[in-house]
């Protein structure tokens, strides 16, 4: 009886060993590279760390405690969501615009395809130098632009009011290519006929781009706003190199706040647990977005 | 002849030793096909300074066939730092390492080194002819633990033609804090600020030491592990004052965090009186389409001028390496500190000679003839009386306290009160070495 009972245990997860057997090389992977440093994240959290990084103090949940009271961090909170929020919106509406003009069938519009998407062949580092230029406080174009103009000098990333929005448009600027050319994808992914059927009705464009584009273009939406809002999240490079987290920590984003934490102070304890807050923090927002956002996707 | 098969053998056996425990991997320095010691040099060079030190390192492999240095460009002085914490201690740690001034202590906490002294002691070596004011900085408990190598101390740099338009005399500087806010005052015009500070740390514990204040307690963490920051008393105070009447009054100009923005701005035209490394000073003369003139940084009005602290990295010999590789590793140190070679690099690069007999050489005195400000920068630092202000602060925790001061400057300019701005700096740096005293082994 017993061992019918096992065999027949057996015999029904055959296919569950089966795709344990399939999924093994990205568990395996997922593992050393995921798994393992997110629960040593989690460990260290609860650790202060000695001068080579090594857990020496187990302080329980005083590092979360002292993140919850202290003011830098919940400024860089702050910093990091108007920035997503500075980021995110304005970015994927001017890709669509754009990817909507290149989406016409005209003659050389692969010119303009090449130059939209430009901007993700250069390297965050690099336009972030060119953008340093630009936004220079004395040789700046920017600066000399309003010169000539007569509008007095902004110090773009000096001024702690203008610092957050110079590092938000330089990441528009140079996470608009790869939103471009996902909704570019997306878009020429919609069936012909539907506008051939349409355009026989006597549907008009905004009619169209309404009732037709938007809603066959949701699930590439769906998906570019939700790596853009992680991207932003995790923002680092254009930080590093235009503001270094400054000035008056108003650029402090969090993941640049956890690196100088990390590699600068070599308080990994902290660090950890601020990189914990903004695991929950992301995971929190795209629970959000699956819930409330994927019911208005339109999967053909 | 015997000699010589005899010496190939036991070579070849020790590379054969070497390749099995090292699992065959050459990366690490040991002993290459040749016969010669190879040893990695790690270090934080970049421009002129990296062309330099290539030159010099060649010119060492040259000059003798015992030994060969690799000098490998590893990142900014923080990134080396945190490549040697992973290797450090190890047989895969570079026999060399360069780290700046403030990594000192976590140097010598670290226990990933052997201390100069070690060599001094055993080759008899004179350390007294070397610089004393670059040494005292090194010198922890009397001990020397690394070799200095490049040292730069700040200068005040300020801009001639616009001292004469402003009716200023300009081959007198301006001295004392309120001598700069008055000059500043008359420099000031629609396009050009009076004064400027680089936001960054270390020109605040500069301005705090020479008027002889502390910066953390224990004596400036040179008598026991600091536990206290006493930048925000009176010293510190003072210069947060000097910047904020500057400030308030408009004759200042804030360019920001990087060195590259306030040299384009010196030299533009947009600020007259800066504070620079003596490092930059050569190229600002070279660079700059007026008359640069170099002088000694500012003091507060009542106290006497104390100088410089010294500033720019230093050499560390590894421990856990073979004993051929440290022979390496202190010929190429010894190599680096002769007069020759100093003189050579004082001159590309500006750094201080640690050999101050590098000085008398022919080509030192020739370029001081023609750019006599660069003496200006030796001058300072051997004007410096040596106390403990002076020989600098030693607290593992530095970086940390840095960005502090960064922020605190950061709001002053925004117009925080200044003892506030200061006090919660203090609070950020205490907590930082509670943390680090707390996790000492």
């Amino acid at each position: 009886m017993n061992t019918e009972v096992k065999n027949g245990w057996w015999a029904k997860s055959a296919n569950g060993r089966t795709a344990i057997l399939y999924l093994l090389p990205s568990v395996l992977l997922f593992s050393v590279f995921i798994f393992y440093p997110m629960l040593r994240t989690i460990y260290l959290s609860f650790y202060l760390t000695d001068q080579s990084g090594k857990a020496v103090l187990n302080v329980g949940f005083d590092n979360y405690a002292y993140l919850l009271q202290s003011p830098e961090f919940l400024n860089s909170m702050k910093a990091t969501g108007l920035f997503v929020l500075y980021t995110v919106p304005i970015g994927i509406i001017i890709a669509l615009f754009l990817a909507l003009l290149a989406n016409e069938k005209l003659k050389g519009i692969g010119f303009f395809r090449t130059i939209y998407s430009s901007t993700m062949g250069v390297s965050v580092a690099a336009s972030s130098v060119v953008w340093l230029f630009l936004f220079h406080p004395s040789i700046g174009m920017f600066n000399r632009l309003l010169s000539v103009v007569n509008i007095p000098q902004i110090q773009w990333l000096l001024d702690p009011e203008w610092a957050l929005f110079s590092v938000s448009l330089s990441t528009i600027w140079m996470n608009l290519g790869f939103s471009f050319l996902i909704i570019l994808g997306g878009l020429q992914n919609i069936d012909e006929h539907l506008y051939e059927s349409s355009r026989i009705d006597g549907a008009g464009y905004f009619y169209r781009l309404r009732r037709i584009t938007i809603p066959m273009l949701s699930p590439t939406l769906f998906f570019i706003i939700t790596i853009s809002l992680i991207n932003a999240f995790q923002s680092f490079g254009q930080i590093d190199i235009l503001t270094k987290g400054g000035p008056s920590q108003s650029t402090n984003l969090i993941v640049y706040s956890i690196y100088r934490e990390a590699f600068v102070n070599y308080q990994f304890g902290t660090a950890s647990a601020q990189a914990v807050f903004l695991f929950i923090l992301i995971l929190i927002v795209t629970v959000l977005q699956f819930k409330f956002g994927e019911k208005k996707v339109h999967y053909q | 002849m015997k000699l010589f098969l005899l010496f190939i053998v036991s070579v070849l056996m020790l590379a054969a030793c070497t390749n099995s425990d090292s699992g065959g991997e050459k990366n690490d320095a040991s002993e290459n096909g040749e016969g010669k010691t190879e040893i990695e040099f790690w270090h934080a060079m970049t421009g002129s300074g990296q062309e330099s030190l290539d030159d010099i390192v060649a010119s060492f492999n040259e000059s003798q066939d015992e030994f060969v240095v690799r000098a490998e460009f590893q990142g900014s002085y923080e990134e080396s730092l945190t490549k040697l914490r992973s290797v450090g201690g190890t047989p895969d740690a570079p026999a060399i390492t360069q780290v700046f001034e403030v990594g000192t202590k976590y140097m010598i906490d670290s226990g990933f080194v052997e201390p100069m002294n070690t060599f001094i002691e055993k080759y008899d070596y004179d350390l007294s002819q070397l610089e004393e004011n670059i040494l005292n900085y090194y010198k922890v408990d009397g001990e020397l633990y690394s070799m200095p190598f490049n040292s730069s101390t700040p200068v005040m740099v300020y801009n001639k033609d616009a001292f004469k338009a402003a009716g200023l005399d300009p081959e007198k500087a301006p001295e004392t804090f309120q001598e700069v806010i008055d000059a500043a005052a008359k420099l000031k015009t629609d396009e050009m600020a009076g004064f400027s500070l680089l936001t960054y740390g270390w020109f605040f514990e500069q301005l705090v030491a020479t008027q002889g204040g502390l910066y953390v307690n224990e004596e400036n963490g040179r008598s026991g592990d600091a536990t206290e920051a006493l930048f925000n008393g009176e010293e510190g105070l003072k210069v947060f004052n000097f910047l904020d009447t500057m400030n308030k009054a408009g004759t200042f100009g804030n360019f920001g965090t990087n060195w590259d923005d306030i040299r384009a701005a010196f030299s533009t035209e947009k600020v007259a009186m800066y504070l620079d490394s003596s490092a930059g000073v050569a190229d600002m003369i070279a660079n700059s389409p007026f008359e640069v003139g170099v002088a000694y940084i500012p003091y507060a009005d009542d106290v006497e001028r104390n100088g410089v602290v010294i500033g720019g990295a230093s050499l560390w010999m590894s421990k856990g390496i073979s004993e051929k590789e440290q022979e390496a590793a202190w010929e190429f140190m010894k190599y680096l500190t002769t007069p020759e070679i100093q003189a050579k690099w004082h001159l590309e690069t500006g750094y201080f000679a640690i050999n101050p007999a590098a000085y008398e050489e022919e080509s030192v005195q020739k370029a001081w003839e023609e750019t006599p400000q660069i003496k200006v920068t030796v001058d300072q630092l051997q004007d410096t009386v040596p106390g403990l202000a002076t020989q600098g602060a030693l607290i593992s925790v530095f970086p940390e306290s840095r960005q502090q001061i960064v922020t605190a400057l950061e709001e002053l300019y925004q117009g925080k009160d200044p003892q506030e701005a200061l006090d919660e700096a203090a609070k950020g740096t205490n907590r930082a070495m509670e943390i680090a005293n707390k996790t000492k082994q």
